[in-house]
Protein backbone atom coordinates (compact mmCIF):
# COMPACT_ATOMS: atom_id res chain seq x y z
CA UNK A 1 0.00 0.00 0.00
CA UNK A 2 1.31 3.96 -0.47
CA UNK A 3 -0.59 6.83 0.20
CA UNK A 4 -0.13 9.39 -2.41
CA UNK A 5 -1.74 12.68 -2.29
CA UNK A 6 -4.12 13.63 -5.37
CA UNK A 7 -1.61 16.54 -6.37
CA UNK A 8 1.00 14.80 -6.13
CA UNK A 9 0.01 12.51 -9.57
CA UNK A 10 1.49 13.80 -12.67
CA UNK A 11 0.28 13.19 -16.05
CA UNK A 12 3.23 12.66 -18.69
CA UNK A 13 3.41 14.89 -21.03
CA UNK A 14 4.28 12.20 -23.60
CA UNK A 15 3.10 8.74 -23.27
CA UNK A 16 -0.24 10.25 -20.59
CA UNK A 17 0.29 8.10 -17.97
CA UNK A 18 -0.52 8.96 -14.71
CA UNK A 19 2.72 9.13 -12.40
CA UNK A 20 3.77 10.14 -8.79
CA UNK A 21 5.41 13.08 -8.18
CA UNK A 22 8.80 12.19 -6.46
CA UNK A 23 10.23 15.26 -6.29
CA UNK A 24 13.17 17.27 -8.62
CA UNK A 25 13.58 14.48 -11.39
CA UNK A 26 10.72 12.16 -12.78
CA UNK A 27 11.33 9.79 -15.04
CA UNK A 28 7.56 8.30 -16.66
CA UNK A 29 7.24 4.35 -15.40
CA UNK A 30 5.78 3.44 -18.85
CA UNK A 31 7.68 5.47 -21.01
CA UNK A 32 10.56 6.73 -19.64
CA UNK A 33 10.86 10.25 -20.92
CA UNK A 34 11.51 12.87 -17.80
CA UNK A 35 8.59 14.46 -17.01
CA UNK A 36 9.77 16.79 -14.71
CA UNK A 37 13.34 18.57 -14.53
CA UNK A 38 14.53 20.99 -11.89
CA UNK A 39 12.07 24.21 -12.32
CA UNK A 40 15.02 26.36 -13.11
CA UNK A 41 15.85 25.20 -16.24
CA UNK A 42 12.86 24.40 -17.80
CA UNK A 43 11.72 27.77 -17.71
CA UNK A 44 14.70 28.95 -18.93
CA UNK A 45 14.91 26.75 -21.88
CA UNK A 46 11.09 28.25 -22.78
CA UNK A 47 12.31 31.47 -22.34
CA UNK A 48 15.12 31.39 -24.67
CA UNK A 49 12.67 30.01 -27.24
CA UNK A 50 9.87 32.90 -26.74
CA UNK A 51 12.25 35.55 -26.34
CA UNK A 52 13.94 34.86 -29.95
CA UNK A 53 10.54 34.08 -31.21
CA UNK A 54 9.52 37.96 -30.16
CA UNK A 55 12.27 39.07 -31.65
CA UNK A 56 11.98 37.38 -35.04
CA UNK A 57 8.25 38.68 -35.17
CA UNK A 58 9.72 41.96 -34.91
CA UNK A 59 11.16 41.68 -39.07
CA UNK A 60 8.29 39.27 -39.67
CA UNK A 61 5.98 42.78 -39.82
CA UNK A 62 8.69 45.06 -41.34
CA UNK A 63 9.86 43.22 -44.46
CA UNK A 64 7.52 42.56 -47.46
CA UNK A 65 6.23 38.71 -47.15
CA UNK A 66 5.14 38.81 -50.40
CA UNK A 67 6.52 40.16 -53.55
CA UNK A 68 4.96 40.50 -57.18
CA UNK A 69 7.02 41.16 -59.91
CA UNK A 70 4.64 42.13 -62.61
CA UNK A 71 5.99 43.04 -66.09
CA UNK A 72 9.18 44.93 -64.88
CA UNK A 73 7.84 46.29 -61.61
CA UNK A 74 8.16 44.89 -58.23
CA UNK A 75 5.86 45.46 -55.02
CA UNK A 76 6.47 43.85 -51.95
CA UNK A 77 3.26 43.50 -48.96
CA UNK A 78 4.15 43.35 -45.63
CA UNK A 79 1.71 40.87 -43.74
CA UNK A 80 -0.40 43.75 -42.66
CA UNK A 81 -0.20 45.34 -45.47
CA UNK A 82 -1.75 42.35 -47.58
CA UNK A 83 -4.47 41.74 -45.04
CA UNK A 84 -5.70 45.66 -45.54
CA UNK A 85 -5.51 44.78 -49.85
CA UNK A 86 -7.64 41.97 -48.83
CA UNK A 87 -9.83 44.03 -47.15
CA UNK A 88 -10.00 46.68 -50.08
CA UNK A 89 -10.58 44.14 -53.05
CA UNK A 90 -13.69 42.72 -50.88
CA UNK A 91 -12.54 39.51 -49.91
CA UNK A 92 -13.39 40.12 -46.31
CA UNK A 93 -13.67 36.28 -44.81
CA UNK A 94 -9.52 36.04 -46.02
CA UNK A 95 -8.82 39.42 -45.05
CA UNK A 96 -9.57 38.21 -41.60
CA UNK A 97 -9.17 34.85 -41.60
CA UNK A 98 -5.18 36.23 -42.34
CA UNK A 99 -5.46 38.60 -40.00
CA UNK A 100 -6.20 35.91 -37.43
CA UNK A 101 -3.23 33.73 -38.20
CA UNK A 102 -0.38 35.74 -38.75
CA UNK A 103 -1.36 38.98 -36.22
CA UNK A 104 -3.85 37.79 -33.50
CA UNK A 105 -2.89 34.11 -32.67
CA UNK A 106 1.22 34.85 -32.58
CA UNK A 107 0.41 38.00 -30.03
CA UNK A 108 -2.36 36.06 -27.98
CA UNK A 109 0.22 32.93 -27.70
CA UNK A 110 3.22 35.55 -26.92
CA UNK A 111 0.88 37.27 -23.94
CA UNK A 112 -0.18 33.66 -23.07
CA UNK A 113 2.70 32.33 -22.63
CA UNK A 114 4.26 35.12 -21.13
CA UNK A 115 1.89 35.18 -18.23
CA UNK A 116 2.33 30.90 -17.97
CA UNK A 117 5.72 31.65 -17.51
CA UNK A 118 5.70 34.78 -15.16
CA UNK A 119 3.04 33.12 -12.83
CA UNK A 120 5.79 30.12 -12.25
CA UNK A 121 7.95 32.14 -10.05
CA UNK A 122 5.72 34.91 -8.76
CA UNK A 123 1.93 34.20 -7.72
CA UNK A 124 0.08 35.57 -10.15
CA UNK A 125 -3.64 34.21 -10.63
CA UNK A 126 -3.76 32.29 -7.41
CA UNK A 127 -7.39 33.35 -7.01
CA UNK A 128 -7.76 30.73 -9.87
CA UNK A 129 -10.36 32.93 -11.97
CA UNK A 130 -8.57 31.78 -14.91
CA UNK A 131 -7.74 28.01 -15.44
CA UNK A 132 -4.08 28.23 -16.43
CA UNK A 133 -4.57 24.62 -18.01
CA UNK A 134 -7.17 25.50 -20.39
CA UNK A 135 -4.87 28.75 -21.54
CA UNK A 136 -2.33 26.06 -22.30
CA UNK A 137 -4.66 24.05 -24.09
CA UNK A 138 -5.58 26.90 -25.89
CA UNK A 139 -1.96 27.32 -27.31
CA UNK A 140 -1.63 24.30 -27.91
CA UNK A 141 -4.79 23.82 -30.12
CA UNK A 142 -4.60 27.65 -31.83
CA UNK A 143 -0.62 27.89 -32.14
CA UNK A 144 0.21 26.33 -35.23
CA UNK A 145 -2.54 27.79 -37.19
CA UNK A 146 -0.44 30.73 -37.67
CA UNK A 147 1.73 28.65 -40.31
CA UNK A 148 -1.29 29.71 -43.05
CA UNK A 149 0.21 32.72 -44.24
CA UNK A 150 3.67 31.34 -44.81
CA UNK A 151 1.59 28.09 -46.54
CA UNK A 152 0.30 30.44 -48.55
CA UNK A 153 3.29 32.08 -49.66
CA UNK A 154 5.21 28.89 -50.44
CA UNK A 155 1.64 27.82 -52.85
CA UNK A 156 1.60 31.04 -54.41
CA UNK A 157 5.52 31.42 -55.16
CA UNK A 158 5.25 27.90 -56.12
CA UNK A 159 2.18 28.39 -58.65
CA UNK A 160 2.87 31.81 -60.16
CA UNK A 161 5.97 32.09 -61.89
CA UNK A 162 5.38 32.98 -65.60
CA UNK A 163 7.72 35.21 -68.12
CA UNK A 164 5.64 38.35 -66.77
CA UNK A 165 4.44 37.66 -63.72
CA UNK A 166 6.36 36.10 -60.39
CA UNK A 167 5.47 35.60 -57.47
CA UNK A 168 8.56 35.33 -54.99
CA UNK A 169 8.94 34.98 -50.95
CA UNK A 170 9.88 37.84 -48.64
CA UNK A 171 12.49 37.87 -45.96
CA UNK A 172 9.39 38.02 -43.73
CA UNK A 173 8.35 34.52 -44.32
CA UNK A 174 11.86 33.54 -43.02
CA UNK A 175 11.77 35.71 -40.23
CA UNK A 176 7.82 34.65 -39.83
CA UNK A 177 8.40 30.63 -39.84
CA UNK A 178 11.03 30.75 -37.46
CA UNK A 179 9.15 32.97 -35.36
CA UNK A 180 6.06 30.42 -35.42
CA UNK A 181 8.72 27.30 -34.48
CA UNK A 182 9.81 29.00 -32.15
CA UNK A 183 6.79 29.59 -30.47
CA UNK A 184 5.74 26.21 -30.84
CA UNK A 185 8.78 24.83 -28.93
CA UNK A 186 8.60 27.51 -26.03
CA UNK A 187 5.01 25.65 -25.99
CA UNK A 188 6.33 22.74 -26.00
CA UNK A 189 9.72 22.97 -23.43
CA UNK A 190 7.08 24.61 -20.96
CA UNK A 191 5.90 22.15 -18.25
CA UNK A 192 2.59 21.86 -17.76
CA UNK A 193 3.14 20.22 -14.40
CA UNK A 194 5.00 23.80 -13.22
CA UNK A 195 1.42 25.62 -12.89
CA UNK A 196 -0.21 22.61 -11.43
CA UNK A 197 3.30 23.12 -8.18
CA UNK A 198 2.61 27.08 -7.80
CA UNK A 199 -1.30 26.56 -7.63
CA UNK B 1 -5.68 8.59 -1.53
CA UNK B 2 -4.56 5.13 -1.08
CA UNK B 3 -3.06 2.85 -3.84
CA UNK B 4 -1.72 -0.96 -3.69
CA UNK B 5 1.24 -0.35 -5.94
CA UNK B 6 2.63 1.78 -8.50
CA UNK B 7 0.60 -0.28 -11.37
CA UNK B 8 -2.59 0.53 -9.79
CA UNK B 9 -2.13 3.91 -11.67
CA UNK B 10 -3.38 3.10 -14.88
CA UNK B 11 -6.69 3.31 -13.63
CA UNK B 12 -6.47 6.58 -12.90
CA UNK B 13 -6.78 9.68 -15.92
CA UNK B 14 -6.27 13.00 -15.93
CA UNK B 15 -8.12 15.34 -18.17
CA UNK B 16 -5.81 16.47 -20.83
CA UNK B 17 -7.90 19.99 -20.95
CA UNK B 18 -8.53 20.50 -17.52
CA UNK B 19 -6.57 18.61 -15.49
CA UNK B 20 -9.05 17.08 -13.39
CA UNK B 21 -8.33 13.55 -12.04
CA UNK B 22 -10.70 10.73 -12.69
CA UNK B 23 -10.94 6.56 -12.09
CA UNK B 24 -10.79 4.97 -14.73
CA UNK B 25 -13.84 2.92 -15.31
CA UNK B 26 -15.30 0.09 -17.21
CA UNK B 27 -17.42 1.43 -20.31
CA UNK B 28 -19.34 -0.75 -23.35
CA UNK B 29 -17.79 -1.55 -26.10
CA UNK B 30 -17.89 1.57 -28.95
CA UNK B 31 -18.44 3.96 -25.91
CA UNK B 32 -16.44 6.62 -24.72
CA UNK B 33 -15.58 8.41 -21.35
CA UNK B 34 -15.93 12.06 -20.94
CA UNK B 35 -14.57 14.67 -17.99
CA UNK B 36 -17.14 15.47 -15.43
CA UNK B 37 -15.96 19.22 -15.45
CA UNK B 38 -15.31 19.98 -18.83
CA UNK B 39 -16.75 17.43 -21.03
CA UNK B 40 -13.89 16.24 -22.91
CA UNK B 41 -13.66 12.50 -24.06
CA UNK B 42 -11.50 11.07 -21.95
CA UNK B 43 -10.93 7.71 -23.33
CA UNK B 44 -12.58 5.26 -25.77
CA UNK B 45 -13.24 1.36 -25.40
CA UNK B 46 -12.83 -0.14 -29.22
CA UNK B 47 -12.26 -4.19 -28.81
CA UNK B 48 -11.04 -4.07 -32.23
CA UNK B 49 -9.17 -1.07 -32.25
CA UNK B 50 -5.75 -3.03 -33.88
CA UNK B 51 -8.07 -3.78 -36.42
CA UNK B 52 -9.22 -0.03 -36.89
CA UNK B 53 -6.61 1.72 -36.56
CA UNK B 54 -4.59 -0.53 -38.85
CA UNK B 55 -7.06 -0.22 -41.54
CA UNK B 56 -7.74 3.87 -41.44
CA UNK B 57 -4.08 4.27 -41.57
CA UNK B 58 -3.21 1.63 -44.22
CA UNK B 59 -6.12 4.11 -46.40
CA UNK B 60 -4.31 7.40 -44.89
CA UNK B 61 -1.07 5.89 -46.31
CA UNK B 62 -2.41 5.19 -50.12
CA UNK B 63 -4.36 8.63 -50.27
CA UNK B 64 -1.09 10.26 -48.73
CA UNK B 65 1.13 8.50 -51.85
CA UNK B 66 -1.35 9.67 -53.72
CA UNK B 67 -2.18 13.20 -52.69
CA UNK B 68 1.65 13.40 -53.20
CA UNK B 69 2.32 12.42 -57.03
CA UNK B 70 -0.44 14.27 -58.77
CA UNK B 71 -0.87 18.17 -59.52
CA UNK B 72 -2.48 19.62 -56.75
CA UNK B 73 -3.64 23.07 -58.55
CA UNK B 74 -4.01 23.86 -61.87
CA UNK B 75 -3.66 27.59 -62.93
CA UNK B 76 -4.25 29.66 -66.58
CA UNK B 77 -2.78 33.11 -66.34
CA UNK B 78 -2.59 35.11 -69.71
CA UNK B 79 -2.68 31.06 -71.82
CA UNK B 80 -0.10 30.08 -69.52
CA UNK B 81 -0.80 26.94 -67.73
CA UNK B 82 1.62 26.45 -64.45
CA UNK B 83 0.81 23.23 -61.67
CA UNK B 84 1.52 22.67 -58.59
CA UNK B 85 2.34 18.92 -56.65
CA UNK B 86 2.87 19.32 -52.62
CA UNK B 87 6.76 18.24 -52.97
CA UNK B 88 6.68 21.36 -55.93
CA UNK B 89 6.03 23.90 -53.05
CA UNK B 90 8.31 23.41 -50.58
CA UNK B 91 11.27 22.46 -53.39
CA UNK B 92 10.61 25.88 -55.31
CA UNK B 93 10.99 27.65 -52.04
CA UNK B 94 14.32 25.96 -52.11
CA UNK B 95 14.85 27.32 -55.20
CA UNK B 96 14.31 30.84 -54.97
CA UNK B 97 17.12 30.47 -51.67
CA UNK B 98 14.69 30.29 -48.56
CA UNK B 99 16.32 27.37 -47.24
CA UNK B 100 14.81 27.63 -43.89
CA UNK B 101 11.17 28.16 -44.64
CA UNK B 102 11.65 25.68 -47.55
CA UNK B 103 13.23 22.63 -44.38
CA UNK B 104 10.07 23.99 -42.00
CA UNK B 105 7.29 23.36 -44.26
CA UNK B 106 9.22 20.04 -46.12
CA UNK B 107 8.92 18.79 -42.81
CA UNK B 108 5.58 19.58 -41.49
CA UNK B 109 3.15 18.80 -44.40
CA UNK B 110 5.46 16.27 -45.94
CA UNK B 111 8.43 13.98 -43.66
CA UNK B 112 6.30 14.36 -40.46
CA UNK B 113 2.72 13.11 -42.04
CA UNK B 114 4.60 10.43 -43.78
CA UNK B 115 6.24 9.45 -40.95
CA UNK B 116 3.50 9.53 -38.79
CA UNK B 117 1.39 7.32 -41.16
CA UNK B 118 4.16 5.11 -41.50
CA UNK B 119 4.93 4.58 -37.30
CA UNK B 120 1.30 4.20 -36.99
CA UNK B 121 0.82 1.25 -39.28
CA UNK B 122 4.06 -0.24 -38.12
CA UNK B 123 2.42 0.04 -34.08
CA UNK B 124 -0.99 -0.98 -35.24
CA UNK B 125 0.33 -4.12 -36.93
CA UNK B 126 2.73 -5.20 -34.14
CA UNK B 127 0.02 -5.10 -31.80
CA UNK B 128 -2.03 -6.80 -33.54
CA UNK B 129 0.72 -9.97 -34.33
CA UNK B 130 1.41 -9.68 -30.50
CA UNK B 131 5.14 -8.43 -31.27
CA UNK B 132 8.03 -6.05 -30.83
CA UNK B 133 7.69 -5.06 -26.99
CA UNK B 134 10.36 -2.73 -26.64
CA UNK B 135 9.94 -1.65 -30.27
CA UNK B 136 6.22 -0.49 -29.82
CA UNK B 137 7.39 1.06 -26.83
CA UNK B 138 9.72 3.24 -28.43
CA UNK B 139 7.93 3.55 -31.71
CA UNK B 140 4.84 5.23 -29.35
CA UNK B 141 7.03 7.42 -27.91
CA UNK B 142 8.43 8.84 -31.16
CA UNK B 143 4.73 9.03 -32.41
CA UNK B 144 3.53 11.18 -29.66
CA UNK B 145 6.56 13.31 -29.81
CA UNK B 146 5.81 13.95 -33.42
CA UNK B 147 2.60 14.19 -33.79
CA UNK B 148 2.25 18.30 -32.89
CA UNK B 149 4.31 19.05 -35.85
CA UNK B 150 2.26 17.38 -38.56
CA UNK B 151 0.05 20.43 -40.11
CA UNK B 152 -1.23 18.97 -43.40
CA UNK B 153 -4.72 20.19 -42.00
CA UNK B 154 -3.41 23.48 -42.02
CA UNK B 155 -2.05 23.24 -45.19
CA UNK B 156 -4.61 22.27 -46.86
CA UNK B 157 -6.62 25.84 -45.71
CA UNK B 158 -3.53 27.67 -47.37
CA UNK B 159 -4.45 26.25 -50.43
CA UNK B 160 -7.78 26.97 -50.12
CA UNK B 161 -6.69 30.52 -49.06
CA UNK B 162 -4.21 31.12 -51.60
CA UNK B 163 -6.68 30.12 -54.39
CA UNK B 164 -9.03 32.58 -53.04
CA UNK B 165 -6.46 35.37 -53.41
CA UNK B 166 -6.12 33.88 -57.05
CA UNK B 167 -9.57 34.20 -57.90
CA UNK B 168 -9.64 36.79 -60.53
CA UNK B 169 -6.27 36.55 -61.93
CA UNK B 170 -6.21 33.36 -62.89
CA UNK B 171 -8.79 30.45 -63.91
CA UNK B 172 -8.26 27.70 -61.44
CA UNK B 173 -8.87 23.81 -61.86
CA UNK B 174 -8.93 21.92 -58.78
CA UNK B 175 -6.61 18.76 -58.88
CA UNK B 176 -6.65 14.59 -58.10
CA UNK B 177 -4.57 15.51 -55.05
CA UNK B 178 -6.46 18.38 -53.81
CA UNK B 179 -9.50 15.92 -53.23
CA UNK B 180 -7.14 12.76 -51.87
CA UNK B 181 -4.96 15.19 -49.61
CA UNK B 182 -8.84 16.45 -48.22
CA UNK B 183 -9.49 13.15 -47.55
CA UNK B 184 -6.26 12.07 -45.64
CA UNK B 185 -6.91 15.29 -43.73
CA UNK B 186 -10.32 13.59 -42.81
CA UNK B 187 -8.52 10.48 -41.68
CA UNK B 188 -5.56 11.89 -40.35
CA UNK B 189 -7.68 13.89 -37.93
CA UNK B 190 -10.04 10.83 -36.91
CA UNK B 191 -7.17 9.39 -36.30
CA UNK B 192 -4.86 11.70 -34.21
CA UNK B 193 -7.99 13.07 -32.31
CA UNK B 194 -10.17 9.96 -31.82
CA UNK B 195 -7.77 7.40 -31.36
CA UNK B 196 -5.63 9.17 -27.94
CA UNK B 197 -2.22 8.02 -27.68
CA UNK B 198 -3.19 6.60 -23.80
CA UNK B 199 -5.95 4.01 -25.38
CA UNK B 200 -2.49 2.58 -27.57
CA UNK B 201 -0.72 2.49 -24.30
CA UNK B 202 -3.34 0.93 -22.62
CA UNK B 203 -4.05 -1.51 -25.68
CA UNK B 204 -0.37 -2.45 -25.63
CA UNK B 205 -0.51 -3.29 -21.81
CA UNK B 206 -3.36 -5.22 -22.68
CA UNK B 207 -1.55 -7.21 -25.14
CA UNK B 208 1.42 -7.84 -23.47
CA UNK B 209 -0.30 -8.97 -20.90
CA UNK B 210 -2.21 -11.42 -21.88
CA UNK B 211 0.83 -13.23 -23.72
CA UNK B 212 2.92 -12.97 -20.93
CA UNK B 213 0.44 -14.72 -19.02
CA UNK B 214 -0.08 -17.40 -21.89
Amino acid sequence: MIEVKEEDLLRCPVCEAVNINKGKKNICRRCGSSIYKHRHFQTEKSWAFLITAMIAYIPANLYPMLITKQFGSTSGSTILGGVMLLWEHGSYPIAVIIFFASIVIPILKFIILLYLLISVKYPLGKDKRVNKHKLYYLTEIVGPWSMIDVFVVAILAALIHLANIEIIAGTAATAFALSVFFTLLAAHTFDIRLIRENR
Amino acid sequence: MKLENEEALDHLIICHKCHTLHQEIAIEDGAKACCKKCKTVLYRYDSRLAEHGLALSIAALIFFVMANFFPLVKIEILGHEQFITIPKTFLSLFDNGFYIVGIICAFMIFIFPLMIVLLNIAIFSLLKLKKGKRVSKDLLILLSRLSPWSMTEIFLVSILVALVKLIGYAQIHMGVAFWTLMVFVVIDLYLTRTIHISEIWMLRKRVFLKKDQA
